[in-house]
């Protein structure tokens, strides 16, 4: 029994220490972010070896970075996680002598107002959250109010996440998406309490299948996994609700923890290039935030309306923002009361 | 004698003690703390998260977690029960019969709850077979709620409850049964007097053997759930990870964990040793 | 009665096996849908195109192997030392750890490994994916190998040291193949526990220990997807396998013992 044991744990220890020679880079990402080639191409022109693994929220990156020892190199918060995780002092600040295609950007994206001078992320998809609902609907849903209807009874989905579903209940009742007042809060909550009694439940990306499938009338979604879905099913439509809605980029970050940030830069740098971020979207079919990259992507995704907007559209929306701790704490209580009701 | 018994104890000690109270200190050393601004945990000390537990709300998701915990142990012990009677009897084949009880317990527990998941969908198995049928015109809603948790519960533990059951009807003696019949009893009789009261360790063992891991579960409510059936396992789950807030997130571990000894502690008291 | 009693198992064990065999079915379903369009193995030729399944299948593997041989070992001394010499302390510390809901669990080692690994220069990964797994398996360990110590004769051990041999002799030549069938049993549920272990693992997972659990979770969150279902069987298929085959090693095991004794009781 002994000697099996010390066999298994020297081959245990053994098959750990996998060491290469070749530089290693931890990358951590959305899932449905990157091409397949991507990150052979990145390989096989560095000689790096990549390392990628996927996150489905904010919350998942930031629980597993917070101690600041993962292991990963890269990660993709989205904008409204960067100035905490700044703030706590996760990420490293990037050199941007080593990003000369930071100019590939859209002109917003290079000063965003989650980072003015880009001085610790570098945007890298965009999107909203608005309503994607199934054609047959007569007349189609075009603000959130439509959400609060008894039609879509057990026939509709919201998204399991506090920010965009206050975000929604917000926007319908006419407040500010930011706002931090327990009262606007308050009323939200009432609104979503009231609203229980239609959503079927809170999903995030499990609603796509559905949607296609024709198993819901309605979903509260992101827009790339709206167009995803609407690719699938031509009986499906995507609308920006009239009262507003939530912006959100999700943008590259080298960690403070990183051993290899010249590596990260050149990564980063790699993900900038016209037509690395070209075949990404062609195949993630989100929305880029390289403006190079945009001109060369097929006419059909270039000025698809659900992934990019008109300017009068995107007038409407508005980014998300941390809320402060107190008001936060508030939310999630709220947000907690609701799916327990 | 008492080196040797000493040595193959101390692996276990030190395993344990290292990685297992130690960390159950941290957290309890953690649920006295206050919440940082974006996440994380600081001194001062406070008790203010043991506080917060007494918020109706958190209390009325504790009584919905034991309502539908009970409710699957019911159900296991009801499903369970014919079930053990049935391989206790079987003669010779009774070792296959519980072994195919076990065996889909042997599997993996997600992949057993995804498959109820494929099955329930509204273009799932069951729905297409109701409407081939006949039997229903549009897809009955089976996912995302109460009845779809306590199926997975059920599903999940069942077997937790036919072994220690099949264990107590397996030792009891038939020709008490027979002794019965004779006197006339009819079988039902028989059933209510002599088998259930006989089996009763088998029933406590395996009503704790399940209700212990459902009030605690985070699995299923969360798959089968769709995010509207929150158990406190999701609860805690939330704290330390969306709600970044360890310190109640421990506080509420602890309460959970110090909940299952109480009730632990008082079966074992009412049913001497019989628990193994 | 007992025509109803069987009536109620059949339909029993439908209920039990039913979803795993829909399953298997349908991950050789061509269609992604479920209309049945003909057999097809494509879902299981695509398990070959993710890089990261395998992965994480090797990753599960590895950690199940090196969690189990350790948390059997440990966990047969600590029966055995048990055995005769109450440890209420280690008793109940491992009650404990059976009982304690596995989220508790994996936070608890969690806020554990980061605090530790704030002064050592580590972080998580495999080893801290195996140290979890070997510590929740320990007390499974014990209660398999407990129960199979019940039913043991100790005059057995005392004549062999009667008869001169040391107290480590009685146990590694006595004792311990004779424990051997509940040995591999504690083994097969260490084994069974820490390769689906979801909760704890996601928790404790660094950088390169992701696990199947954790693909196939990430996978049924986005909706139902056949290639988890290809995945899926496999593993049933392959734990029942296992199972199977280590019920038979005991059955067999103790067939032979069965009929030794028969004939030397003659």
């Amino acid at each position: 029994m002994t000697r099996r044991t010390f066999f298994v744990f020297g081959a245990t220890a053994a098959a750990s220490c996998r060491r290469t020679r070749r530089p290693r880079l931890n990358v951590f990402n959305w899932s449905e972010y990157i091409a397949r080639e991507t990150i052979p191409r990145f390989e096989r022109e560095t000689g790096a070896e990549v390392h990628y693994a996927t996150y489905e929220s904010n919350e998942e990156l930031l629980a597993k970075v917070f101690t600041g020892n993962s292991g990963w190199d890269v990660a993709f918060p989205s904008n409204y996680f960067v100035e905490p995780m700044r703030a706590n002092r996760l990420l490293a600040p990037l050199d941007r002598s080593r990003l000369p295609n930071l100019a590939n950007l859209e002109e917003r994206f290079q000063s965003p107002s989650w980072d003015r001078n880009l001085d610790h992320c570098v945007p890298y998809m965009w999107s909203g959250t608005g309503i994607v609902y199934n054609k047959r609907l007569n007349p189609a849903p075009g603000s959130w109010a439509d959400l609060w209807h008894p039609r879509l009874r057990g026939r509709m989905t919201m998204l399991d996440d506090p920010a965009d579903a206050f975000g929604a209940a917000l926007k319908k009742l006419g407040l500010p998406l930011n706002t931090a007042d327990p009262g606007h809060l308050d009323r939200a909550r009432r609104e979503l309490l009231a609203q229980k009694e239609y959503v079927r439940a809170y999903l995030n990306a499990e609603a796509r299948d559905q949607l296609v499938a024709g198993d819901l009338l309605a979903s509260q979604l992101w827009a790339t996994t709206s167009a995803q879905a609407m690719e699938a099913a031509p009986h499906l439509g995507f609308v920006y609700p009239a009262e507003g809605f939530a912006l959100y980029a999700d943008n590259a970050v080298i960690l403070r923890e990183s051993r290899r940030p010249e590596l990260a830069h050149e990564f980063i740098n790699f993900l900038l290039r016209a037509e690395v971020a070209a075949r990404i979207v062609t195949e993630s079919r989100t929305a880029t935030a390289n403006k190079a990259a945009r001109a060369l992507l097929p006419a059909a995704l270039r000025d698809n309306p659900v992934l990019y907007p008109s300017p009068e559209v995107l007038a409407r929306g508005e980014w998300f923002a941390m809320l402060p701790a107190p008001a936060q704490r508030l939310r999630d209580r709220y947000w907690t009361e609701i799916k327990s009701a | 004698m008492n080196r040797l018994r000493f040595l193959f104890l101390l692996p276990a000690r030190v395993f344990t003690a290292v990685l297992f109270l130690v960390p159950l200190a941290i957290i309890a050393l953690y649920s006295l703390f206050t919440r940082g601004t974006y996440g994380g945990q600081s001194p001062p000390l406070t008790l203010d998260n043991y506080a917060r537990l007494a918020d109706p709300l958190y209390l009325s998701i504790l009584a919905r977690s034991f309502w539908l915990a009970g409710l699957s142990t019911l159900l296991c012990l009801l499903l369970g029960f014919p079930l053990a009677m049935f391989i206790a009897r079987s003669g010779r084949r009774r070792h296959l019969y519980l072994q195919l009880v076990m065996l889909p317990f042997w599997t993996s527990f997600l992949v057993r709850t995804y498959a109820w998941m494929f099955l329930l969908r509204d273009t799932g198995l069951v729905n297409t077979a109701l409407q081939a049928l006949g039997l229903i015109r549009e897809p009955l809603p089976m996912l995302y709620n109460d009845g779809a948790v306590v199926l997975g519960l059920v599903y999940g533990y069942l077997p937790f409850m036919v072994l220690p059951l099949y264990s107590t009807l397996e030792r009891l003696d038939p020709s008490l049964l027979e002794a019965a019949a004779d006197l006339g009893a009819t079988p039902i009789v028989a059933l209510a007097r002599i088998t259930i009261p006989m089996s009763s360790s088998g029933i406590l063992a395996g009503c704790v053997l399940v209700f212990i891991p459902c009030l605690g579960a985070y699995l299923t409510p969360d798959l089968m759930g769709g995010g509207k059936s929150i158990m406190i396992g999701n609860l805690v789950q939330q704290q330390f990870t969306t709600a970044r807030d360890w310190p109640f997130g421990a506080a509420l571990s602890l309460a959970l964990t110090a909940l299952v000894m109480v009730l632990l502690w008082y079966t074992m008291r009412r049913a001497g040793d019989h628990i193994a | 009665m007992n025509r109803l009693l069987g009536l109620y198992a059949a339909a029993a064990y439908l209920f039990l096996h039913l979803p795993l065999l829909v399953l298997a079915v349908f991950s050789l379903n061509a269609s992604r849908f479920s209309a049945w369009e003909g057999f097809s193995l494509v879902w299981y030729r695509r398990l070959l195109d993710e890089p990261r399944l395998i992965e994480a299948a090797v990753n599960s593997l590895i950690i199940a192997v090196a969690a189990t041989a350790a948390a059997t070992a440990i966990g047969t001394l600590c029966a055995y030392g048990m055995w005769r010499r109450k440890a209420k302390l280690l008793e109940g510390a491992l009650l404990l750890s059976l009982v304690t809901p596995e989220i508790v669990t994996g936070v608890s080692l969690l806020a554990f490994f980061q605090w530790l690994f704030r002064h050592l220069d580590v972080r998580l990964g495999m080893h801290t994916v195996i140290l979890a797994h070997i510590a929740f398996s320990i007390a499974y360990v014990v209660i398999v190998v407990q129960a199979r110590l019940r039913t043991f004769d100790h005059t057995l051990e005392e004549a062999a040291m009667d008869l001169g041999a040391t107290e480590w002799q009685a146990f590694s030549r006595i004792t311990l193949p004779l424990l051997a069938p509940g040995v591999i049993a504690a083994a097969l549920l260490a084994f069974a526990i820490s390769f689906d272990d979801y909760v704890i693992t996601s928790l404790v997972a660094g950088v390169d220990s992701e696990t199947l659990p954790m693909v196939i979770y990430g996978m049924a969150r986005k909706g139902v997807n056949p290639t988890v279902n290809a995945v899926s069987s496999i593993i049933v298929v392959g734990l029942g396998l296992l199972i199977l085959l280590a019920e038979s090693l005991q059955t067999g095991h103790e067939a032979t013992e069965a009929k030794k004794a028969g004939g030397r009781a003659r």
